[in-house]
């Protein structure tokens, strides 16, 4: 019996292996003992990843790195940033199996994890070919280049009624006050993470930033816990614009939505990266760096901009929603939000309880 | 004592199962970090920190409101329904009752989701009313709102309990009354539903009290104007911190607990005394109808009303919703049909697996949790000890816990406690939070069946010479099959719709529609959301339409 299954096991791993030599190549490029980390990962035949990117837009990214490390499996589960970070330390604490890759549009938590002492450092060959900005102790590297927009009803409002910039929202709320009332939406930053996130960038950029708080306050806005309620709701008609949502969202849903107007802000437009990071205690270590390699490579990062719709990080990945491509018309207004330890500072419970507090009155200041 | 053995073991176990998690929670409340972190300490800040955040009052606030607008809307409703549908010859009550139990087995995110759509801002039935009327007359997003629809959703759990004890009343004091002239409704209030006061003061205190578990309703409508309740406040501290604090979450859940579990006991004296008080019952037995007469189109009026209200509303509106891409104003519904989000939902891998296992947690786990409240209630059968006193208690205690608190607690039981391991990413996890958290549904849906077996049957074959296990297994059981069926059935029902004991141990093989609703919402996929309410209103509306081919009872 015992030896039956260990020829059965035999000869599956052959045919695992089988195609290997034909796809696996170290890519160009690559230190050549490259070829020892694909080896060691396909003996460990696959890859965790917790994530927040949903498994729709994450598909063709796993089938593309399946076909070019066939026999790793990727086990890929899609969740909300809480639950990533939750579920990682929970697990890491129980000691149990936790995931090899961690993946999320929580920038500040990410951040936080690795602060933590919880990523594997590894110098990614890539490296070099991404913004500095990205990259935080070879730990931590940004992937993705998602620019932060207003969006609006192109039903419901025309003309002067659109901002242009985060000044011109000022102009908006108080000359259409009585048709905005109640009617512009951004995040609950007491209930999403990444709403704060943005609301505290927005605080460093915008130097009127509390006036606009204010002015916020005047219209009576409509708090939501996601980019996606927040669609839904302008997209109704119910809110009439929303500010801080994902442009990549946003440009998804336009496609099939005609409704909906997009709006770079052109005083400064915030760019945010989903962070990414390999777990120190990963069960498969090797399968986690070619999986960090390949989401950073030129090849991943295609996907990420013309079929994930998440926008490049690299200045060799065209397309509208890329670096290259968004620098065209927006220049030096783009603010990527740096991978780094400046993200740590709100999550101190005073400095962020205080400014939660700072806001709530500031809001209900301008009513 | 031999057979005590097994017994022992049943009761242990289940007090294992709901002493653990609730421990655990307990112990969180005390500590100012997760609990498995190192650097954790002993205190009461999380306490100190909860109740100096004016949130927390104004949750609390809010919830009392609603439990209270909850218990004096749905009571006097469900006592007219109740009368309307057991006392009267009201048309067409066959096919009014299992309507009228849709909204107890309709998933009160589905229910949400459902008045957004159908009547928010720009709803559908909000620009046909804006069309007639000018204006849309109502802010579905007002806590006078959701006060109401919490109210009318609540009806059928009146209904369930005061029509029970209508139908043991006999009809002579109604004929007496109605013959002195009474209207219809004079005779409900004056005669028929005084002589139920028991039941319908239960049946309050029950509405109060799932007032303070309010979740999915709050969760969907109280957020646009930020109207928290306790529960949605408890979600809400998963971020408010940045990092998550499951120890001001356990904090909170400590004092949910405090005010629920007095009611949950008040429930259980009040429900023991409910049955004295029939003693002044006309002769049982001769029941006739009462005629409603001309007041027949009043009595019409006021259940299609509250069903169009209730079951129409919220339904119709989730159901377009699913079938369209975008909606609202100055949309022409008839440019925007689509199949895509049904087809986009069975393209996506977890949510098919989702679909899935809420199938296999209602049919196989729902069995299985019926085996389970089966041997608990052979377990404390016919015998009046200390111990059938302490299970007694004990299957009330997981009531007062509210589902998503549960849920949480038993991820961390599976997580820490390593023989349960392998357990955790796999549906099993769920099966035993939910079979938990329906302990005392479950066990009231069992002994009811148990009681109706006569004693002398068991004396029969126990002076035969039979063990109490061949009793059990020969008798006992075979006499209550077909009630089992029917709890299961139930039980399917119920664990098909349950939604807030997921949230926390969603993950990577234990979605279920379920929670899968409430992470899509507050991630934002309003297609995704509304495909998967309507598949789950399917399957729902499946084992409803099984019961009634069968003639299952949907309540005792």
């Amino acid at each position: 019996m015992k030896t039956f299954r260990r020829a059965l096991l035999a000869s599956l791993a052959v045919l695992a292996l089988a195609p290997a030599p034909s796809q696996a190549q170290v890519p160009a490029g690559y230190p050549a003992n490259y070829a020892d980390t694909i080896a060691a990962a396909k003996k460990e035949g696959k890859i965790v990843i917790y994530s927040t990117t949903d498994t729709v837009s994450a598909t063709p990214l796993i089938n593309d790195f399946k076909t070019l490390y066939p026999g790793i499996s990727v086990e890929y589960n899609d969740m909300n940033s809480t639950e990533v970070y939750n579920r990682f330390i929970s697990e890491h604490a129980a000691g149990g199996g936790s995931a090899d890759v961690l993946w999320s549009s929580s920038m500040d938590l990410q951040v936080k994890l690795v602060n933590d002492g919880m990523a594997m450092a590894y110098a990614s060959p890539e490296i070099a070919s991404v913004p500095k900005w990205a990259v935080w102790k070879n730990e931590a590297f940004g992937t993705t280049y998602e620019p932060i927009s207003i969006v609006y009803n192109k039903r419901l409002l025309s003309g002067d009624e659109i901002p242009q910039s985060h000044e011109d929202m000022l102009r908006v709320f108080a000359q259409h006050a009585d048709k905005l009332k109640g009617k512009v939406t951004t995040y609950d930053i007491e209930k999403s993470g990444v709403g704060f996130m943005l609301i505290t960038q927005d605080s460093k950029y915008n130097p009127k930033f509390w006036d606009f708080v204010r002015a916020l306050g005047t219209v009576g806005p409509r708090f939501q816990s996601s980019s996606g309620t927040m669609m839904e709701r302008i997209s109704s008609g119910e809110n009439l614009m929303g500010f801080n949502i994902f442009m990549s969202y946003a440009a998804l849903r336009a496609k099939k939505d005609p409704g909906i107007g997009i709006v770079n802000p052109k005083d400064y437009t915030l760019v945010m990266s989903r962070v990414m990071f390999a777990s120190k205690t990963a069960k498969n270590p090797n399968a986690a760096k070619l999986w960090v390699d390949y989401i950073l490579s030129q090849r991943g990062q295609t996907i990420i901009a013309n079929q994930a719709e998440l926008g490049s990080i690299r200045a060799d990945v065209t397309g509208s929603m890329t670096e290259a491509g968004l620098s065209k018309t927006l220049g030096a207004s783009l603010k990527p939000i740096p991978v780094g330890p400046e993200l740590l500072e709100y999550l101190d419970q005073t400095k962020r309880l205080a400014f939660i507090k700072q806001w709530t009155q500031a809001i209900k200041g301008g009513k | 004592m031999r057979a005590a053995l097994p017994r022992v073991g049943v009761v242990t176990l289940t007090a294992l199962a709901v002493f653990l998690p609730l421990g655990l929670i307990f112990y969180q409340s005390l500590l100012n970090l997760p609990f498995f972190m190192p650097n954790k300490t002993v205190g009461v800040g999380a306490f100190q920190f909860v109740f100096a955040d004016s949130d927390f009052w104004d949750s609390l606030r809010n919830s009392l409101v609603i439990a209270t607008a909850m218990a004096v809307i749905a009571v006097p409703l469900g006592a007219i329904l109740a009368f309307l549908m057991v006392r009267t010859d009201l048309p067409g009550r066959r096919w009014i009752e299992p309507v009228l139990l849709i909204p107890v087995f309709v998933s009160p995110m589905v229910l949400a989701f459902g008045y957004v759509v159908a009547t928010g801002p720009v709803g559908f039935y909000s620009v046909w009313a804006k069309q007639l009327f000018g204006s849309v007359p109502w802010n579905v997003y007002s806590l006078t709102s959701i006060a109401i629809i919490a109210g009318l959703t609540h009806v059928p759990h009146v209904y369930l309990y005061s029509s029970s004890a209508l139908k043991s009343l006999g009809s002579d004091v109604e004929e007496a009354a109605r013959m002195a002239g009474s209207s219809p409704f004079q005779v409900a209030r004056d005669v028929s539903l005084p002589m139920v006061m028991p039941s319908l003061l239960f049946s309050g205190v029950l509405v109060f009290f799932l007032g303070f578990e309010i979740f999915g309703l709050a969760l969907v409508l109280g957020d646009p104007e930020g109207h928290l309740v306790l529960a949605t406040y408890l979600y809400k501290l998963t971020n408010k911190l940045g990092i998550p604090s499951y120890h001001l979450m356990a904090a909170v859940a400590v004092c949910i607990v405090a005010m629920t579990f007095p009611l949950v006991m008040l429930q259980r004296v009040l429900l023991k005394n409910a049955g004295k008080y029939v003693t002044v019952k006309g002769k049982a037995g001769r029941q006739r109808p009462l005629p409603l007469g001309r007041w027949r189109w009043v009595a019409t009026a006021i259940v299609a009303l509250w069903l169009f209200l209730t079951v129409v509303v919220p339904l119709t509106g989730i159901t377009l919703r699913a079938f369209v891409t975008q909606w609202g104003e100055g949309v022409r519904l008839s440019e925007v049909w689509t199949l895509h989000h049904f087809r986009e939902v069975f393209n996506q891998p977890t949510l098919v697996r989702g679909i899935v296992n809420t199938v296999l947690l209602g049919v196989v786990g729902g069995a299985v949790a019926v085996m389970c409240y089966t041997a608990i209630g052979l377990a404390t059968h016919r015998k009046n000890d200390g111990w059938s006193r302490f299970v007694d208690y004990l299957v009330l205690v997981p009531r007062a816990v509210p589902g998503l608190l549960a849920g949480l607690a038993f991820l961390w039981v599976f997580l820490f406690f390593p023989p349960l391991q392998p357990l955790r990413a796999t549906i099993v996890s769920l099966w035993v939070a939910y079979t938990v958290v329906w302990l005392a549904y479950g066990m009231r849906l069992v002994s009811s069946s148990l009681l109706q077996v006569g004693p002398e049957l068991e004396e029969a074959a126990r002076s035969a010479g039979a063990t109490q296990s061949q009793v059990s297994r020969h008798v006992t059981l075979p006499l209550i099959r077909y009630g089992l069926l029917a709890s299961w059935l139930l039980v399917f029902m119920i664990f098909e719709r349950e939604y807030s004991t997921g949230v926390y141990l969603l993950g990577p093989g234990t979605e279920v529609i379920g929670s899968l609703l409430v992470s899509l919402w507050s991630t934002g996929g309003a297609d995704m959301v509304a495909a998967l309410s309507v598949i789950n209103v399917v399957l729902v509306g499946i084992g409803l339409a099984i019961a009634l081919r069968f003639g299952v009872k949907l309540h005792d």
